[in-house]
């Protein structure tokens, strides 16, 4: 019996073996540079088969009916992963195996494009129109004044309000529209008291709100030297005061992380939520029907301030080890050139676009029976239209984190609102290495 | 005594039990926080299916794990056994350089093993993933301590009756050893079972995806499906905590050097 057991577990192994030392099981699929043999055929990295992939697929669909044996490789992979090679490859200079495109998150275009020049194509005068594209988003792209990305999916902030709760309050959509944080605050507390919901819940501890927040008086984080302005930074003080007083009023949940942000949302714990708009799926998703109602986000009470503001989404860049003449024309004749790509993709998985003349199309101009009617993306893409421009910078996450702390100090432990502020514009200067 | 080490034992099984009961209920059930059982079984392993290729998953990551994990025990328990019955203080030095090798932190040697692997044309291959952990320091040392149990006198023994001495190393020490080669085991399929970062890099394609990538994956969209993500961890939780089970009875042994 030993011997029989050994006999199969020599056998097994000598399988394994093998089958391990047979050879690669794809020796080099992400290398756009080998598909320069395959004339027409691309290699993508993206993440979340249900919506980025879901549309590099029909984009495929739609440019091989015109370039018959045209082939893309959709691969997927979550963006920290595509982040983490991208320094990978950037640091140790195999741009070989980088595929033709890759989705990168809006917010990490200009940094990538700083710290590794050699990483993408430079896609100015490539032949895409990017003055299609709403001017919110290409800022995210455009560095030194120069296109490194053609814009996907729309950051464009939404508040997205429960109608049955807020007229319990007596109270109805048109009122948040159009209103300043103080007015929100007001409303939100009357909200409260008649339904004892909190208006808004958020996840972490709000340093994306304040991004927004900023970002809709079309300032930043940072100055135009891309230093950290956290202190001398009215629209930032006033957005910091706005949240604290939001929190202290209990108009603001701060569940925890974004599984307990969507949760609030499923558990009906909230009368309504501000986000980019890609929410609307998860709010189809969690329901109920009927009775959820879109309008743009409140305004800081300062001069420049507005009611539009860019949450952030993603792009396609082009890498340097691309078929580049096929990866150009693959995204100019479908992110920047087809109707029909975003007539698909919007009903099929809520992805809006911010290239304009997808907003022309008739799907967009429909009402939408799940928000009572209104004709909710219409009115997103005239949103978009007004995002004031703002100016990015290199050193955004490294500011969200320490937002993130300086408003968990404030909030937890009773630091002054000043304190924070000074303390987390240093941690950011020393993580620059200032 | 015993109502505190009840707590502990309760508060270490929640988050397992608690992934059992998720990989059964709905998205929206998880999410407003049903602690029961419920009938989505079926439905999340359709779904996960669906979204992924598990299957493939699941044998990348079996073939990888069983494959490392046994070429890793021949080279450190070999490497062990002769630090500590030909040592010599050349050897010993040599161990302690080894050693320091462990206070070297992954992420300090990612990218030059990430430039050697591709340059050799390893990526994406089994071989490529587990180059770095065929020969760890800590396993080496776990053998070498081991040894120090060992009684020589067998050794000599065997000498005497005419044994070479790979014959020695096989038939006499193996055997006795099996407590340590059990922990060693364990210790080393678990490791490669679970590694994240090094396949997140060298693991590009599609077809080389292992089961801690395809739950990265499943985490990554902007509406993540709990009951499908829980169902998936489930899945891979259970080839470790069979082999746990399965080799247990050594493991405590074979950890504090007990030979029988």
């Amino acid at each position: 019996m030993k011997k029989l057991l050994a006999l199969i577990f020599t056998i097994a192994m000598a399988g394994l073996l093998l089958s391990a030392c047979g050879g690669s099981d794809d020796p080099a699929p992400a290398a756009g540079g080998d598909a320069v043999a395959q004339a027409n055929e691309l290699t993508v990295w993206s993440w979340d088969p249900a919506f980025n992939m879901f549309a590099m697929d029909v984009a495929a669909e739609i440019f091989a009916r015109s370039n018959p044996g045209f082939v893309l490789n959709n691969v997927e992979m979550p963006w920290d992963d595509i982040d983490r090679l991208i320094t990978t490859i950037g640091i140790s200079g195999e741009y070989h195996l980088l595929p033709d495109i890759m989705l990168i998150q809006d917010q990490a275009i200009e940094v990538n494009v700083l710290m590794f020049p050699n990483l993408f194509t430079d896609l100015t005068g490539s032949g895409i129109n990017f003055a299609e594209f709403a001017p919110g988003k290409t800022d995210f792209s455009v560095v030194g004044g120069r296109n490194f990305a053609v814009p996907f999916d729309n950051g464009v902030t939404i508040t997205a309000y429960r109608v049955d709760l807020l007229a319990e309050a007596g109270l109805t959509v048109d009122d948040f529209t159009d209103i300043t944080w103080d007015q929100a605050i007001a409303l939100g507390r009357q909200v409260l008291e008649v339904t004892g919901m909190p208006l808004f819940s958020t996840y972490g501890v709000g340093a994306s709100f304040m991004d927004v927040m900023v970002k809709s008086a079309g300032t930043s984080l940072f100055d135009a030297n891309g230093q950290p302005n956290f202190v001398n930074n009215p629209a930032f003080r006033e957005a910091v005061d706005r949240f604290i007083e939001m929190v202290d009023a209990g108009v603001m949940l701060l569940p925890g992380d974004w599984s307990d942000y969507i949760g609030t949302l499923a558990a009906h714990d909230v009368v309504g939520t501000l986000a980019g708009c890609w929410i609307l799926g998860t709010i189809q998703d969690v329901g109920p029907e009927g009775v959820w109602a879109v309008t743009n986000i409140p305004r800081l009470n300062i001069p420049g301030g507005t009611n539009y503001s860019s949450w952030g989404g993603s792009s396609w860049v082009v890498s340097s080890n691309a078929n580049v003449d096929l990866a150009v024309r693959f995204l100019n004749y479908t992110f920047a050139g087809s109707t029909e790509l975003f007539d698909i993709i919007l009903p099929a998985a809520g992805a809006l676009s911010t290239w304009a003349p997808a907003a022309a199309s008739t799907i967009y101009q429909e009402p939408q029976p799940f928000f009572g009617g209104q004709t909710v993306f219409a009115d997103i893409i005239g949103f978009a239209q007004n995002i004031p421009d703002f100016v990015g910078g290199i050193h955004h996450y490294t500011a969200m984190d320490q937002i993130d702390i300086a408003l968990g100090n404030i909030i937890n432990l009773g630091m002054s609102i000043e304190d924070a502020l000074a303390e987390a514009e240093t941690a950011v200067r020393f993580e620059m290495g200032h | 005594m015993y109502v505190f080490l009840s707590i502990a034992a309760a508060l270490s099984l929640f988050p397992l039990v608690w992934t059992l009961i998720s990989a059964t209920n709905s998205n929206a059930d998880i999410l407003r926080g049903t602690m029961l059982p419920g009938t989505h079984l079926v439905q999340n392993f359709i779904r996960l299916t669906e979204l992924t290729d598990i299957g493939r998953a699941f044998w990348n990551s079996t073939r990888n794990a069983v494959v490392a994990t046994f070429i890793s025990i021949v080279i450190c328990s070999l490497a062990g056994y002769g630090f500590e019955i030909y040592h010599s203080k050349a050897k010993d030095r040599l161990m302690s350089i080894l050693l320091l090798s462990m206070m070297i932190p992954f992420a300090a040697v990612m990218i030059p093993l990430f430039q050697l692997t591709a340059n050799m044309n390893l990526l994406n291959t089994t071989i490529g993933f587990m180059l770095p952990t065929l020969s760890t320091a800590f396993l080496i040392m776990l053998f070498r301590q081991n040894t120090r149990s060992f009684p020589l006198e067998m050794i000599e023994a065997a000498r005497i009756d005419g044994l070479n001495e790979l014959s020695i190393f096989l038939r006499i020490y193996v055997p006795t050893m099996k407590s340590t080669y059990a922990a060693a085991i364990t210790i080393t399929f678990m490791a490669t079972w679970n590694v994240f970062l090094w396949p997140r890099i060298i693991m590009i394609s599609p077809d080389s995806i292992t089961m801690p990538l395809l739950i990265s994956n499943l985490m990554a969209g902007y509406v993540a499906d709990f009951g499908v993500i829980m169902l998936a961890v489930t899945i891979a939780t259970l080839p470790p905590i069979l082999l746990f089970f399965f080799l247990q009875r050594y493991f405590a042994e074979g950890m504090t050097g007990t030979i029988k």
